[in-house]
C-alpha cells in the first residue's frame, strides 16, 4: 500500500519541481520588466530585482504623453477590427474547406498556406508603394487590411480542424428540421465551433497586437501608429537619458489588453462541446 | 400522411459511380416500408434523395402527388431519425424538441404543449431539462424520435435508428417503435441492413442490391417466395441452405440425395445444373415426424458438427463436402456477412429443430426433407423457378 502512494508523491514532486521551473522561466523577463517599469531613473541601471524605490512617474510619463494613449486606442481599434473581419471570413472559408468539395479546393488551401509561409519583410516596399499611391498610406485600413492578408490563412487552418470536428449529421438534421443552411449554419454548427473560434480570435488578436514590422513601415503619423511603434519612438528627457522607465512601463500596459483578452474569452473555450451528438 | 411515389429514380456520383439505378416504389399513405439490403447497396441513398440531402440524378420523387425533385428539405415537410441521433449538444432536450418548431415560427405556447405532448408519448418528461451528454443511449434515441414526431410531419424517414442500441434495448425500441408508428399511421420509409428489423417492422420490406430493387412485398411473402438467389439468402436467419443439384429424371441428384420434383417445376428446369434452396426448419428430425409422412420425401443421414442450443429450437450443423453451389449473388451475400460466416454458402447445412430433437453433438443423425419445401434457382440469372 506505502509504496504507490509513496511513488505517486514522489511524482508530484517531480513534475511541482518542473512546472515551477518552466514557470520562472516564462516568467522572469516579464517580472523583470514590470520590476524596471516602478523604478525611478536613478536606480533603474541598479540590476535589483526588487526597488528599492518604487516610483510611478513611468505611468504618468506615458500616460502624459498624448502620443502613447493615442497609439493604443490604434492598436485596440485595428487588431479588433482585424480579428473580428479574419475570423469571420476564416470560418466561412474553413466551413467551405472542411464540408464541401469544390474545384480548386486543393489549390485553394495550397495558396493560403503559401500566403502563411511567405517571408513578409519581403511584402513590406511593395505595400508600401500600393497603400501610398492609393491612399491607404497611414490609415487603419492599411494596417487592418495586411493584416487579415496575413492572418486568414492561420485562422481558415484552425477553424476548419474545428469544424471538421462538427459531426456533419447535426448539419443533415438541422436541414431536416426546417433549417435552411444559412440556419443551420448559425444555429447549430456555428455554435459547436464556439470553442475553435475563441482560440483562432486569441491567436489573431495577439499576432495584430503584436505586429511592429507593418506598423513600422506603413504608418508615419499618431493617426495610425500603434503601440509596438510608438514604444520605439519613445526617446528620454535628454540626448543622455535612456526612456528605459517609460518603455517597460509602456510594455507592462500593453500586456494588460493582451491578459484580458484571453481571459475574457478562455472561459468560453469548453472543451468536448459536442459530446452527446451522436452515439450512445 | 402522405403517399410517397419514386419513379424510375436514379443516383449517379460525381465519379460516375450509379449508386440507385431506376428504382420504382409507390409507398402508400401510412405504410411502414423497409428498405433492406447489405452495405453498399443504395437504401441509405434513395433515404437520402426522399429526404433532400442528396440531389436525385435523374427520375421523380413525388410527395402527395406532388413533384419534389428540387425542393429543400425544409420544403418537403419530413422528418428524419438519424443513425448517430444527431441531437444537437449544445440544447437541452426540450430545446432539441422544440427546434423544429421554432424554426417553423410557431408560438411558444403551442411549442411547450407540443414538446410536452411529445415527451409524454416517449416518456422523456423527466429528462427534458438535461443536455444530451447526460443521456444513456436509449434515451438519446427516444429524444431523436421525439424531434421527428414533434411537429406531425408527412412521413418519417429512419436511417438505421436502432442500430447503435444494445441488443436487448433495441427489440425494445422496435416493438416501441411499430406501436408508435401504428398509432400516429404516419408514412414511415426505414433503412436497415438486419433483416430481422425488417421482417418484424415493416408493412412491405424492398430488399435491395447493388441500387435496385429485388422484389418488394410484405415480409411473409418474401420469405415464402423469393424471387430469386439474393432475396432468398438474404431473409431468414440462419440462412437458407444452397447445394449444387444435377437434374436426374425426375428428380435433382444433390450431396444429400435425390430430391424428387414435382413434373411441373421438373419441366421448368430444363436439364442444367441449378441450385436446390432449403429453409433450415424444411430440414426435419424424422424421429419427430408422422412416419407415413416421412417415406414421401427424402431422408439421409449426415455427420452433426455442432448443435446451438436457443431453448426453444437447436440449430443443427452439418458439415457437407462436394462441390458448392455458386452463382454471383451468393458470394455477394458471402462478402457481405464477412466471408465463410454465412454458413450455408459454405461447406455446410444448418438444420432448425424442436428443442426436443435428440439431435447431439459429434454423432451421426438422421434428417428428412420434404421436397415440396424446396426452392429451385437458376445459377447464371439468379431467379427462382
Amino acid at each position: 500500500m506505502a509504496a504507490p502512494s509513496e511513488t505517486g508523491r514522489a511524482a508530484r514532486w517531480r513534475w511541482g519541481l518542473l512546472d515551477t521551473l518552466v514557470v520562472i522561466y516564462a516568467l522572469v523577463p516579464v517580472l523583470w520588466i514590470a520590476s524596471l517599469s516602478f523604478k525611478t531613473p536613478a536606480t533603474i541601471a541598479d540590476g535589483r530585482f526588487i526597488p528599492r524605490e518604487w516610483t510611478l512617474d513611468n505611468y504618468r510619463t506615458i500616460f502624459d504623453t498624448s502620443q502613447f494613449v493615442r497609439s493604443l486606442i490604434n492598436s485596440i481599434g485595428i487588431a479588433l477590427i482585424a480579428t473580428a473581419i479574419a475570423v469571420l471570413l476564416g470560418m466561412l472559408a474553413a466551413y467551405a474547406v472542411a464540408r464541401l468539395n469544390f474545384p480548386g479546393k486543393g489549390t485553394l488551401v495550397g495558396a493560403s498556406l503559401l500566403i502563411a509561409m511567405f517571408p513578409q519583410v519581403s511584402l513590406v516596399s511593395p505595400l508600401f508603394e500600393i497603400e501610398r499611391s492609393i491612399g491607404l498610406f497611414d490609415t487603419w485600413p492599411g494596417l487592418i487590411l495586411p493584416y487579415i492578408t496575413f492572418s486568414l490563412p492561420l485562422a481558415i487552418y484552425t477553424l476548419s480542424a474545428f469544424f471538421r470536428q462538427v459531426p456533419w449529421d447535426l448539419e443533415k438534421a438541422a436541414k431536416m428540421d426546417g433549417a435552411t443552411q444559412g440556419q443551420a449554419f448559425r444555429r447549430v454548427i456555428a455554435p459547436l465551433a464556439a470553442p475553435g473560434v475563441v482560440t483562432t480570435a486569441i491567436l489573431v488578436f495577439i499576432f495584430c497586437w503584436n505586429d511592429f514590422l507593418f506598423a513600422i513601415s506603413l504608418t508615419s503619423t499618431e493617426r495610425s501608429r500603434t503601440v509596438p511603434v510608438a514604444l520605439s519612438f519613445f526617446t528620454g528627457d535628454t540626448q543622455f537619458e535612456d526612456p528605459t522607465g517609460s518603455i517597460s512601463a509602456a510594455a507592462v500596459v500593453i500586456t494588460i489588453p493582451i491578459i484580458l483578452f484571453v481571459l475574457f474569452l478562455q472561459r468560453r473555450i469548453v472543451s468536448g462541446l459536442t459530446a452527446g451528438a451522436v452515439k450512445g | 400522411m402522405a403517399e410517397i411515389v419514386l419513379d424510375k429514380v436514379s443516383k449517379v456520383f460525381a465519379d460516375g459511380t450509379v449508386a440507385v439505378r431506376e428504382i420504382d416504389l409507390t409507398i402508400a399513405d401510412g405504410e411502414f416500408i423497409i428498405l433492406v439490403g447489405p452495405s453498399g447497396c443504395g437504401k441509405s441513398t434513395t433515404l437520402n434523395m426522399i429526404a433532400g440531402l442528396e440531389d436525385i440524378s435523374s427520375g421523380k420523387l413525388l410527395i402527395d402527388g406532388q413533384v419534389v425533385n428540387d425542393l429543400a428539405p425544409r420544403d418537403r415537410d419530413i422528418a428524419m431519425v438519424f443513425q448517430s441521433y444527431a441531437l444537437y449538444p449544445n440544447m437541452t432536450v426540450r430545446e432539441n424538441l422544440a427546434f423544429p418548431l421554432k424554426l417553423a415560427k410557431m408560438d411558444k405556447a403551442q411549442i411547450k404543449e407540443k414538446v410536452e405532448r411529445a415527451a409524454e408519448i416517449l416518456e422523456l418528461t423527466g429528462l427534458l431539462d438535461r443536455k444530451p451528454a447526460n443521456l444513456s443511449g436509449g434515451q438519446r434515441q427516444r429524444v431523436a424520435m421525439g424531434r421527428a414526431i414533434v411537429r406531425n410531419p408527412k412521413a418519417f424517414l429512419m436511417d438505421e435508428p436502432l442500430s447503435n442500441l444494445d441488443a436487448k434495448l433495441r427489440v425494445q425500441m422496435r416493438t416501441q417503435l411499430s406501436r408508435l408508428q401504428r398509432n400516429l399511421g404516419t408514412t414511415t420509409v426505414y433503412v436497415t441492413h438486419d433483416q430481422t428489423e425488417a421482417m418484424t417492422l415493416g408493412d412491405r420490406v424492398a430488399v435491395m442490391r447493388a441500387g435496385e430493387i429485388q422484389q418488394v412485398g410484405p415480409p411473409q411473402e418474401l420469405y415464402d417466395e423469393p424471387v430469386n438467389l439474393f432475396v432468398a439468402g438474404f431473409i431468414g436467419s440462419p440462412a437458407m441452405n444452397f447445394l449444387l443439384a444435377t437434374p436426374d429424371g425426375d428428380s435433382v441428384q444433390t450431396m444429400i440425395g435425390k430430391v424428387p420434383i414435382a413434373r411441373a417445376r421438373r419441366e421448368a428446369i430444363g436439364d442444367d445444373n441449378v441450385i436446390l434452396g432449403i429453409r433450415p426448419e424444411h430440414l426435419m428430425d424424422p424421429a419427430l415426424v408422422d412416419e407415413r409422412v416421412v417415406r414421401t420425401g427424402l431422408t439421409f443421414e449426415a455427420d452433426v458438427d455442432l448443435v446451438e442450443s436457443l431453448g426453444s429450437d437447436k440449430f443443427a450443423y452439418l458439415p457437407m463436402e462436394g462441390e458448392r453451389a455458386q452463382a454471383r449473388e451468393l458470394e455477394e451475400l458471402a462478402a457481405d456477412a464477412g466471408g465463410a460466416d454465412l454458413p450455408s454458402v459454405g461447406n455446410q447445412l444448418v438444420a432448425r429443430l424442436p428443442a426436443e430433437s435428440a439431435v447431439t453433438e459429434g454423432e451421426r443423425a438422421r434428417f428428412w426433407l420434404d421436397p415440396e419445401k424446396v426452392h429451385l434457382f437458376d445459377p447464371t440469372t439468379g431467379r427462382r423457378f
